[in-house]
């Protein structure tokens, strides 16, 4: 059904013009210049290659391999950042003080911000939009078990959960368990099992 | 501090789902390459100070409550990068980037030299 909305006045065929418009933008500009044909290459190239869940799963697959990597990790994770070879600056942008919690059979560790939505963009990424949610933020400390269980975690109550504030001070984010049966893999495979949300605490990493 | 525009930017949206952009596993995700062109220019200009990056968020909010209150909000034709590029028009005009009536001219002349070759 073609739409009634003024900015989109070819209905129907609003992609064609969607995307001419934007070709006739880039063009214009081009001409003006103001902007080259590379520079938005270069801003996406940023998204995909300087931060993003990927290098928090890296951290994590090396520290599930190499215990002393992992104790450095724990420690001082700013510092074993370093020590991967990771873009420059990767330590800058709301990443200058991240501490990572680990989980273990006995304790499971969540993330929240109650403020606002302090978070480790270089090892995570962009933040999902429930995240900055009032309502998360609030049931997430007053009821944790409740809202990991809506998110698919159910954990047994012997295991203690431990809420992580984040501010701009201490941006946390979490070493999740190896699962089992992972004995064989490589580093890299180990990493494509991660996902932001287990590093957020609310989910596991799954096989 | 942020650093990173690029990042200020792209976190500066992320209050809900509608004024989001789409993220698949913490990344951005664009279904089509006008897309990540649209969401680049943009960000490329309030980057170079041609508009504040408030301005483009304010507009873009603006333009997604426009679409929310004519639009049943189950309506399939709901399309985040529609308007964003809304925005991104509205706000280039606004701080005299572009002229009005200067992008049409130009699409004409795209979309003319699609159908016979110009020189």
């Amino acid at each position: 059904m073609p739409s009634n909305y003024p900015g989109f006045k070819y209905g129907a065929d609003r992609e064609t013009y969607s995307a001419a418009k934007v070709k006739a933008l880039e063009s214009l500009l081009i001409e003006k210049g103001i902007i080259t044909g590379k520079t938005v290459d270069q801003i996406l190239g940023y998204f995909d290659t300087e931060m993003g869940p990927f290098n928090g799963a890296k951290l994590v697959a090396k520290a599930w391999v190499d215990l002393e990597f992992k104790q450095r990790l724990l420690a001082d994770c700013n510092a074993a950042c370093q020590e991967l070879d990771f873009p420059a600056g990767m330590s800058g942008a709301e990443g200058e003080h991240m501490r990572i919690v680990e989980n273990t059979p006995e304790v499971h560790n969540v993330i929240v911000c109650t403020l606002c939505s302090c978070y480790p963009w270089p090892t995570l990424g962009l933040p999902p939009y429930w995240f900055k949610d009032p309502t998360f933020r609030a049931r997430v400390v007053r009821e944790p078990r409740v809202v990991l269980k809506e998110f698919g975690v159910t954990l047994d109550d012997s295991v203690e959960v431990r809420v992580w504030d984040s501010s701009a001070q201490i941006r946390w984010w979490v070493l999740p368990m190896r699962p089992a049966g992972t004995e064989g893999l490589s580093e890299a495979q180990l990493a494509d099992l991660l996902t932001p949300e287990a590093m957020m605490g609310v989910a596991t990493v799954q096989v | 501090m942020f650093t990173q525009f690029e990042h200020f930017a792209a976190t500066s949206l992320m209050g809900s789902p509608e004024e989001s952009p789409p993220r698949q596993d913490g990344h951005l995700h664009f279904d089509r390459d006008w897309e990540k062109m649209a969401f680049g220019v943009a960000i490329a200009l309030s980057k170079q100070g041609h508009f504040e990056w408030e301005a483009f968020r304010q507009t873009l909010i603006e333009t997604i409550n426009e679409w929310e209150t004519t639009h049943s909000l189950d309506d399939p034709e709901w399309d985040y990068y529609h308007c964003w590029l809304t925005a991104l028009e509205k706000v280039a005009v606004e701080s005299g980037v572009i002229a009005a009536g200067e992008l049409e001219a130009q699409m004409t002349q795209l979309l003319d030299c699609k159908s016979e070759p110009c020189s």
